[in-house]
């Protein structure tokens, strides 16, 4: 028994180098895209969220949302959800957990 | 590191330019909803702390009745069958 957990903890090293070198170029990978992508907005942007937002606000009123093919309105919905989700993740940091509140 | 990457896979699609009120919205609903986990919890604490004590105080009370009531029938139960 002691023999098999020295073992286990022999390969330890090799374990940690191997998932290393594994999610190295993963991490790369996901921090080239996420660098662009998922960075919140700097100040100059703001107003430009807002125009867009007004300028959702008045196609909605003048009737041309209802002109959107089902396959934009499909991945406008996608990206609606998204966005929605992100309140639960902010829910969970929050809360200080995963599921449910310990309180 | 884009040397790195054209090794180990396919051609990958630049990243895509997000437009400003996603980004806005996405990073807002993150705070909203850090701020109302926050806020909810702290409402649930102390209710969850009262339900504690009053749970404490009826345990202890059930078990003083359940005490008295075993002391009563052991009284009552001498028999010379024991």
């Amino acid at each position: 028994m002691a023999q098999k957990v020295q073992k286990l903890v022999a390969k330890v090293p090799t374990l940690l180098g191997s998932a290393v070198t594994y999610s190295k170029p993963r991490l790369a990978t996901f921090w080239y895209y996420a660098r662009v992508e998922l960075v919140p907005p700097s100040p100059a942007e703001i107003p430009k969220a807002i125009e867009a937002a007004k300028g959702l606000i008045r196609s909605y009123q003048t009737g041309r949302l209802g002109q959107t093919t089902v396959k934009d309105a499909v991945s406008n919905g996608l990206v609606t959800t998204e966005v929605l989700m992100w309140f639960f993740i902010g829910e969970c940091i929050g809360k200080g957990g995963l599921i449910g509140y310990n309180v | 590191m884009t040397g790195s990457l054209c090794l180990s896979r396919s051609i990958m699609a630049p990243p895509v330019a997000v437009s400003p009120l996603i980004k806005t919205a996405r990073w807002s609903a993150l705070l909203i909803g850090m701020l109302y986990g926050k806020q909810r919890f702290d409402h649930l604490k102390p209710i969850a702390e009262e339900e504690r004590k009053v749970e404490e105080a009826e345990k202890k009370l059930r078990e003083e009745q359940e005490r008295i009531y075993k002391q009563l029938s052991e009284a009552s139960s001498d028999t010379i069958l024991k």
